[in-house]
């Protein structure tokens, strides 16, 4: 299985992703209205991303009382046509990567297995990769930089 | 082409008028610098002081800006400039510029003069002007932590206690380090008794070919990642030109007394210093260093001027003359041309310890922080630096001999451009004084780009070698009318063709590009011509403040001292070479034989209207 992973220390905060989802899921650019979200802060100097980790054991889904949410794929997605708007599920998310402006409620779906966050990220600071090679391939660089510094 | 507002904040009335940005505006000027100066040439009275209510300040935005387009984060920050007294615009990065359309607005003209200390809050589509009793006299850092602090999640663009205390050379910043640096405007929005001018808005830029952006982005996107220079500039930022610079014998230093200074600034010794290179909205570059020194720089302009310049060799050190530029509000550039001239004058006598107070010098860390601090409150000898070339009225005539400025604007760029003649031409000529992001051909310096490829860029007839004066005419002509362009659409210039690469983005980029966000055609020749129009449009505001041909010139160090050291060594700008290129330049422009816009071209530039 696929899924979207996040380097912290290789993101430089340039918001590309988010303009990306904004503009392929609602025709503008808009980091806010995105279903992921860089948090940054130049004075404390950070700047992080939250999306969906597609939790196998979701929140978002057990406090649904429309049925909004559904699995297909393995990708947990929301049904705009079924939701109340209640912004339970926002509530509880433990991730706080559901987003809600206006009338819209939006939740990274992974657009279909070709994330386009992932696609215009200049420093590979968000990968969508198989979990055992994503693995691998983290303590790979792991194993590399402890070697060299010990 | 859509709609987009623009509102006029008359500060001492207190009223907020919001108009619809006329489509022959955009049509003719795109937007951010293009509309802004246009703007300036029909708002401001001749013969105003810069420091009068009657100057405005405008902040614009490019139709490109705050969208998926490459580095689509700049704004211009526009006004008469009290640094110079003539074309004042300063371009800028940061998150402010996509943060004003956001909230609404793609130009904001700031008149008039607020009766108390004032900030100004633009927010989904509503502005306020609101008491800044609580922010005034805080540093740049403090006073946008205490506005996110108690107004949420906002981008704010803030004068500093430089420019609360009317320092000519006072930058507005936004961000830690990104500065609207040159030509005062700190300074210009301090004396509207104006602190910030705050944005925050939920809705987002409207693009009208969504799908057709994201496919020519991932073009774009490997087109501009595929260039040798954006790994480098993305881990070494700007300071990796000090070397090359270096190299050449052509690093300003000691107020351009030598050309040659310490390995020490090298790029490769900043890297120790670095925590993260971090990006501004919408880039794939990533130039900016996060220092270890709790702020962000430098650029290659802090490692010359605070560094060369001053006689500073010592990384560290440079780095925290930067922090505090940055946190003051003070422009790197003049400060670090200022403080070297004043200390080549106090060498040669020309001011004495009566003027300055202390012994002054190169190569002293502390007396250069300390100086910082005191012209950003005009303490002392500090209240005589904070007039930057002004200063020359109580430094004498002889000073201005030593004066590294045109048009009174200090030299941003930190190369010594008597061995490289085409830079020469374009500090002379620039819009706003002494200042290389106007029209700086970079590829001049690119010795072993082959004729054809610099054919390509520049035109037939272009040179490889940067110290004759052929061909140099057309190089200024071709970077001074893309760079008004891109300054105009919101995007950074560091991804324009000619600037640091031959690969970067052409005229038939940005016509893909306007196509996809706005809908309308822009064919690639008319983009050039907005280029050339607003250069023409600056140029009659330039000459209705005072300007003529004969200013048009360089530092007098330039045409009379031989450069010393070096590969460069015995090079200086001849005047007989330069009046050949400045005349070449004019007849590009299609300039009369004295530097004027010729009545016909100033009738086709009015058509354009007045406010609507």
């Amino acid at each position: 299985m696929k899924y979207l992973y996040y380097y912290p220390e290789k993101c430089t905060g340039c918001r590309q992703c988010a303009m990306a989802c904004s503009l392929n899921k609602f025709g503008e650019c808009n980091p806010k209205r995105s279903a992921i979200s860089i948090v940054r802060d130049e004075f404390e100097r950070y700047e992080f991303a939250i999306f969906c980790m597609q939790c196998e054991d979701a929140p978002c889904m057990d406090v649904c009382h429309s049925g909004s949410y559904y699995v297909e794929d393995n990708i947990i997605k929301h049904d705009d046509n079924k939701c109340i708007l209640c912004r339970l599920c926002a509530a509880v998310c433990p991730h706080s990567a559901i987003t809600t402006m206006g009338k819209d409620l939006v939740k990274c779906d992974l657009c279909d297995g070709d994330p386009k966050c992932v696609k215009y990220c200049s420093t590979e600071a968000l990968v969508y990769e198989e979990e055992t090679k994503e693995q691998a391939s983290r303590r790979r660089e792991l194993a590399k930089k402890i070697l060299s510094t010990s | 082409m859509y709609d987009r507002k623009m509102a006029i904040v008359d500060l001492s009335k207190g009223k907020v008028k919001e108009y619809t940005i006329p489509k022959k505006w955009q049509r003719g000027f795109l937007g951010g610098r293009g509309i802004n100066s246009y703007l300036l040439y029909n708002l401001i009275e001749k013969g105003i002081d810069p420091f009068s209510p009657k100057n405005v300040l405008v902040l614009g935005v490019g139709p490109l800006g705050g969208t998926l387009a490459p580095s689509s984060s700049r704004f211009n920050a526009s006004g008469l400039s009290p640094e110079t007294g003539i074309l004042g615009d300063s371009n800028c990065g940061g998150f402010f510029g996509p943060e004003l359309r956001f909230a609404g607005f793609d130009h904001l003209v700031l008149r008039g003069k607020s009766k108390k200390p004032s900030y100004v809050n633009v927010q989904d589509g509503e502005i306020e002007i609101r008491d800044a009793k609580d922010y005034w006299g805080l540093d740049t850092y403090e006073v946008q932590i205490s506005l996110r602090k108690d107004l949420g999640d906002v981008e704010s663009v803030v004068t500093g206690v430089a420019g609360e205390n009317k320092v000519r050379m006072a930058c507005l910043r936004t961000g830690v380090k990104n500065a609207a640096g040159r030509c005062g405007m700190g300074a210009l929005m301090g004396s509207k008794n104006v602190k910030a001018v705050v944005a925050s808005g939920v809705n987002g830029v409207k693009v009208e070919h969504p799908q057709r952006m994201l496919e020519l982005m991932e073009e774009i996107k490997d087109y501009l990642m595929g260039s040798k220079i954006t790994p480098i500039l993305g881990s070494q930022g700007t300071p990796l030109l000090y070397e090359v610079s270096n190299a050449l014998g052509a690093i300003r230093t000691k107020n351009s007394q030598l050309n040659v200074w310490s390995d020490s600034l090298n790029a490769e010794e900043l890297e120790q210093h670095v925590e993260k290179m971090i990006s501004c909205s919408s880039c794939f570059t990533h130039c900016r260093h996060r220092n270890k020194f709790d702020g962000e720089g430098p650029e290659y302009t802090a490692v010359g001027l605070l560094g060369a310049n001053l006689g500073l060799d010592h990384y560290p050190d440079i780095i925290k003359l930067n922090n505090t530029c940055n946190e003051l509000g003070l422009d790197v550039s003049s400060a670090g041309s200022v403080l070297g001239w004043a200390f080549e004058l106090y060498e040669r006598g020309i001011i004495d310890k009566k003027m300055t107070g202390q012994e002054i010098g190169f190569g002293d860390f502390e007396l250069a922080n300390d100086l910082l601090h005191k012209i950003s409150r005009r303490e002392g000898f500090g209240d005589i630096l904070a007039e930057s070339s002004q200063a020359a009225k109580k430094f004498g005539p002889k000073s201005k001999d030593y004066l590294i400025a045109v048009k009174n604007l200090p030299q941003s760029d930190p190369h010594d451009i008597r061995y490289i003649k085409a830079f020469g031409l374009g500090i002379a000529t620039a819009s706003r004084g002494a200042d290389h992001l106007r029209s700086r051909p970079t590829i001049e310096i690119f010795f072993r780009l082959p004729q054809e490829v610099k054919e390509q860029i520049y035109g037939k007839g272009a040179t490889t070698d940067p110290t004759v004066y052929d061909g140099k005419a057309q190089a200024v002509h071709f970077s001074d009318n893309i760079f008004a362009t891109i300054d105009s659409l919101g995007l950074c210039k560091f991804i324009c063709h000619g600037f640091n690469s031959p690969h970067y983005l052409k005229y038939e980029h940005f016509s893909k590009l306007l196509y996809a966000v706005t809908g309308s055609e822009f064919k690639e020749k008319e983009l050039e011509n907005i280029g050339k129009r607003i250069i023409d449009t600056e140029r009659l505001f330039n000459f209705k403040h005072g300007v003529t041909a004969k200013d048009d010139t360089l530092p007098k160090r330039y045409f009379d001292d031989p450069m010393k050291q070096g590969v460069s060594k015995g090079h200086r700008i001849e005047r007989k070479g330069f009046d050949k290129m400045k005349k070449e330049y004019y007849k590009l422009r299609k300039w009369d034989e004295k530097g004027r816009v010729k009545p016909q071209r100033k009738k086709h530039i009015e058509s354009h209207g007045g406010l609507p």
